[in-house]
């Protein structure tokens, strides 16, 4: 039922594989960034084949570029600062990688990024721990060195308001996942925050006549108060007339179905279809298959846990895994 | 190939169950072997339903945390792993069939499939009207074709019990494994494609049940139990009539109908040895009437297949004269007043209990049976043959079930259950729950093509599920655990191009996800692509390998499939990397790399604006190295010519026009004569003269090119003026 794929350095901090699984990219409390490969690529058996130390620190996050963009990550670093890594080989050399890119901004900390694209740019949205959002776009595909802030925003509903001396200590962001008839430019993003109003997921959408991001909708019902986010994930659509979008506050994992289209005042329909209780305290993560229809979460109890709807779209939990260590 | 699932082993499975009861989760554990503590979990989705889960034992510092303290709880992890990342299979293997063999299966039933697809797609498209209404009988055929192809895949069939000629006391044969898989798939097989069996339903049964009785046996008392016991017996004991056990098994047999196993037992009766003539004539007599009136037992039904026993009758009222005949011989048989003069009591009693069985006595049955489907085929056998109609046989099943209760709800009988109560989505949810993905995507084609309330329930469009249908919603389901393997995803597009709704999106999500970096692959994917029109994906996919190449230093593979995917955005990109070496020295070694990546970005200027000019400029630097190279005016006229055109050309940056000038100073001073003529001459004096007032700009880019070459080149032109003017 289970083997083990990859053995981690001591001092690995955190994992990301990149988009086929083929590839694990990892982060240590030392500032090494390891890189694992599979001889074979049918194997499932993953070496490491590369460390590289991009920092004196810690890599709190590693996270892929889209494979568009070349073999990339983006490490968040303990010091809030955000680093660009690519790997490239001159002819007939060996790869090694290269920082392409270090974004950092005093006193505000980089919490989460996601990368994001359409047919014509890449995008990187980081949610800062001063409660800002501040969006990049990649000025040419060929060179991620070269990047322009687009937008700088707060994740409140309410563009007029603004809210100063916020302190974040996480953040979530999740983009809709790429699709071939969508070249809609979307993502959601929560906070867990000292600020109601900053916590709450919204949805923004990049208003390509205006060139603006536009929050559209918020995952939150009356009673959530503002509750902290602490992860975010949008689930893949292979042909839903809906979105669904899974929030986990301190309440619990809240699935929302968002519509398609805007209302008139362009705002999009959204609505709360179940709440799921869970993993104790936080929820470390959540997870959708290619599908869609599968969510896999983890959090605070140190469980695994797989959720389902039934066919009258009642979701339950599935499957609930418990990994135990015969050493 | 992650095999199709059984039981609780998959969570995939309950998506297609229609109950609204939470059951509860089903708690798994997983080994790691990471030493503890483990502080912290992340997960990805591999291929398909596979999910990986790190295990990290390295906590992240917070931020009240010095780089001490991290220093002090990284240290004492020294020596050990960091932690782990474990692959679970959320859809696990079954547990009688070996991953190996799930394959074949899962090949072997891809083209069955796939071929009963098309001729459904041309059924319609002829016809217009849903599959379930035409009476087409060549449907039926192509429905059954599908169905015996699937179920060959499964294992051959087995003649279980029958009698074997080379040992007289080996009343079973040694069956290969069955498979519940395969008793799944015929039950549905029988009421569901079969359309000739509709009419011996209750026969079917019969053969069905002397097929897999034995995987009863593994929760079950089952008459294929006691019969292994009793061979074993009848190996080591003579004088079987005197064993209770020898009569029990007979009996029981018969109660099932196997009537070849029932003759052959009683052809091993003490009577029948050669001491024994003169001794037991009357009592060998009966069991040998008996034994005749059994092997004479009227059936309805077509045919007997092997060694089976008895007549055949194709109608009823054929089928019912005969019965009445036979039962007439039984009741002259049982008044006989031979059995007075048998003297073995066990022989009179064994036999006479089989009359009764013969007759339909439900407490004779009722003791020779051991479960419920046992007692429900005898009663199917011998006491209402003429059952018709699934409520009926509904009703009987349900008379047995409170008879003969089993402790354990064998799954095949939950399926059995729910196949006659006419209930589609308790058969699927079984069948979906004990058998998997793989049953249920391949079934629900027998399924939807026996029933109109099958069909409806099957394909009716759900909200719930996005709109999805059942039947589609379990191909997908299925389509993904093909994926979850690199032998097998291939398959999958098999499944997926069925569902009109979301099959396509999934595909393309499926492909996109394939790794590039191997040729074959790669070239597989994209024939996938183009096999069902998935443009957007399969230029992904080339954008993909383009970059990866361009970045690993295969500049020429990059520009090659950044072309394939016509990506102009990069390809321009290129062009313009490509300018830096413009301008440079005509002996410059890197010359000839360059001019190589010009051919192959191709002379399709109008894709890309840089590269109409680079083709230009390739021409230019082409002659000019003739000229250099010592040779004749031709060139250096071909070059005139060439830098005449890309002066001339809007898409020649301006920053390359005083480079441009200078590489061709030579030219412009040509000993021969002046090589250019007045307007020529003129138009790259305007263009120097338009330099000098876009130096004045602040978006300047000066050239980088010695002090005197504009002075040079001002000198060079109007050399070439003067010549030209007193030429003409």
């Amino acid at each position: 039922m289970s083997k083990s794929v990859a053995t981690f350095d001591h001092g690995t901090l955190c994992s990301e594989w990149n988009y086929c699984a083929q590839r694990l990219a990892t982060g240590s409390i030392n500032g090494i960034l390891a890189i694992f490969d599979a001889l074979d690529p049918d194997s499932s058996s993953f070496n490491c084949s590369n460390r590289t130390k991009v920092h004196d620190g810690s890599i709190a996050k590693v996270v892929w570029i889209p494979p568009e963009f070349g073999d990339a990550v983006a490490c968040i670093l303990d010091n809030g600062a955000l680093s660009l890594w690519e790997e490239v080989a001159q002819d007939g050399q060996s790869p090694h990688w290269k920082l392409c890119k270090c974004f950092q901004m005093k006193s505000r900390r980089v919490l989460d990024i996601q990368f994001g694209f359409s047919s014509t740019s890449l995008k990187l949205v980081a949610a800062y721990s001063d409660g800002y959002v501040r969006v990049y776009e990649l000025q040419d595909p060929l060179e991620l060195a070269n990047w322009q802030l687009q937008a700088e925003f707060q994740n409140v509903i309410d563009s007029v308001s603004k809210f100063g001396k916020a302190s974040c200590s996480s953040a979530s962001v999740s983009w809709i996942p790429q699709r071939t008839n969508n070249q809609l430019l979307s993502f959601v993003l929560g906070y867990n925050s000292n600020i109601a109003q900053l916590n709450s997921s919204k949805v923004w959408e990049f208003d390509q006549a205006h060139q603006r991001w536009l929050p559209v909708a918020e995952l939150a019902s009356p009673g959530d108060n503002g509750d902290q986010v602490y992860a975010v994930a949008w689930a893949p659509n292979i042909g839903r007339p809906y979105e669904i979008v899974a929030v986990a506050s301190q309440k619990g994992i809240a699935l929302w179905h968002v519509a398609l289209h805007p209302e008139v005042d362009g705002r999009l329909p959204v609505e709360k279809v179940t709440l799921l209780s869970c993993h104790e305290e936080e929820v470390w993560q959540m997870e959708w298959d290619m599908s869609g229809m599968t969510l896999a979460t983890t959090g605070s109890d140190g469980l695994v846990r797989l959720w389902q709807s039934n066919l009258n779209g009642v979701w339950h939990e599935e499957a609930v895994f418990q990994p135990t260590s015969s050493t | 190939m992650p095999a199709p699932s059984t039981g609780p082993d998959n969570p995939l499975a309950l998506v297609v169950q229609s109950s609204g009861e939470n059951q509860g989760p089903v708690l798994r554990s997983f080994d790691h072997s990471v030493p503890p503590p483990i502080t912290r979990l992340a997960l990805s989705w591999s291929r398909g339903n596979t999910l990986r889960v790190s295990l990290f034992r390295q906590r992240l510092p917070t931020s009240s945390e010095s780089s001490a303290d991290s220093a002090i709880a990284f240290a004492a992890n020294d020596g050990k792993v960091g932690g782990r990342v474990v692959e679970l299979k959320v859809s696990n293997g079954g547990s009688e069939i070996d991953d190996a063999l799930w394959r074949r299966i899962s090949y072997g039933s891809a083209s069955p499939f796939a071929l009963l697809q098309n001729r459904k797609n041309s059924v319609l498209a002829l016809s217009k009207v849903p599959i379930a209404s035409l009476s087409n009988v060549e449907w039926w055929e192509y429905v059954m074709e599908y169905s015996k192809e699937i179920g060959s895949l499964l294992g051959d069939s087995k003649q279980f019990p029958s009698s074997m000629i080379d040992d007289p006391r080996r009343i079973l044969k040694d069956v290969k494994e069955s498979t519940g898989l395969k008793a799944g798939w015929e039950l549905i097989e029988i009421f569901y494609a079969d359309k000739l069996s509709q009419a011996w339903l209750p026969e079917r049964l019969v053969d069905w049940l002397a097929d897999y009785d034995c995987i009863f046996s593994q929760t079950l008392t089952t008459i294929h139990s006691k019969l292994v016991d009793i061979q074993n017996e009848l190996i080591v004991f003579q004088a079987t009539e005197d064993n209770p056990k020898y009569w029990e098994g007979i009996s029981s047999a018969l109660a099932v109908g196997w009537l070849d196993i029932v003759v052959k037992l009683l052809r091993l009766h003490g009577s029948y040895l050669p001491d024994q003539i003169g001794l037991r004539e009357i009592e060998n007599g009966l069991v040998e009437a008996v034994a005749i009136l059994i092997s004479k037992m009227p059936r309805l039904r077509p045919k007997l297949v092997a060694a089976q026993l008895g007549d055949c009758y194709k109608n009823k009222p054929d089928f019912s004269a005969a019965r009445e005949k036979w039962r007439g011989q039984l009741t002259k048989l049982e008044c006989s007043s031979f059995w007075i003069q048998c003297g073995h009591n066990q022989t009179r009693e064994g036999l006479r209990n089989l009359i009764r069985i013969m007759l339909g006595d439900i407490d004779s049955l009722s003791a020779s049976t051991y479960n419920w489907p046992e007692f429900y085929i005898s009663q199917l056998l011998f006491v209402r043959p003429f059952t018709v109609g699934m409520e009926g046989m509904y009703n009987l099943a349900q008379k047995c079930i409170q008879l003969k209760p089993v402790s354990r709800l064998h799954s095949l009988l939950g399926m059995l259950i729910g196949i006659l109560g006419e209930n589609t989505e308790v058969v699927l949810a079984e069948c979906s729950r004990v058998f998997g993905p793989w049953m249920v995507a391949h079934a629900i084609e027998l399924l939807t093509a026996g029933s109109d309330q099958s069909q409806f329930i099957l394909q009716e469009e759900r909200h719930n599920l996005g709109g999805l249908t059942i039947e589609e919603l379990n191909r997908i389901v299925y389509a993904q655990v093909l994926a979850s393997h690199p032998l097998t995803w291939q398959l999958a597009p098999i499944y997926l191009i069925s569902c009109a709704k979301l099959g396509m999106g999934f595909m393309e999500m499926l492909l996109y996800r394939q790794p590039v970096q191997h040729y074959q692959g790669l070239l597989k994917n994209l024939e996938f692509c183009r096999l069902y029109d998935l443009d957007h994906v399969n230029s992904s996919i080339m954008k993909i390998a383009g970059m990866h190449h361009w970045k690993h230093g295969r500049k020429g593979f990059a520009i090659f499939w950044l072309q394939q995917a016509q990506d102009h955005v990069c390809l321009n990109k290129i062009a313009q990397q490509l300018f830096d070496f413009v301008g440079k020295s005509v002996s410059c070694e890197s010359f000839k790399q360059w001019e190589g990546l010009i051919e192959l970005l191709g002379s399709n200027a109008k894709t890309a604006g840089g590269l109409d000019f680079l083709h230009k400029y390739r021409d230019f630097k082409k002659f000019l190295q003739q000229v250099h190279d010592g040779k004749t005016n031709d060139a250096a006229r071909q070059a005139v010519e060439s830098l005449v055109k890309l002066m001339k050309n809007p898409s020649t940056p301006q920053r390359f026009w005083l480079p441009l000038l200078h590489d061709s100073v030579k030219l412009l001073m040509w000993s021969d004569g002046p090589l250019l003529n007045v307007s020529q001459t003129n138009l790259l004096l305007n263009k120097l003269q338009e330099l000098s007032v876009a130096k004045l700009r602040p978006d300047y880019v000066e050239a980088d090119l010695p002090p005197q070459a504009l002075s040079s080149v001002r000198l060079a032109l109007a050399t070439n003026l003067g010549r030209a003017i007193l030429e003409e």
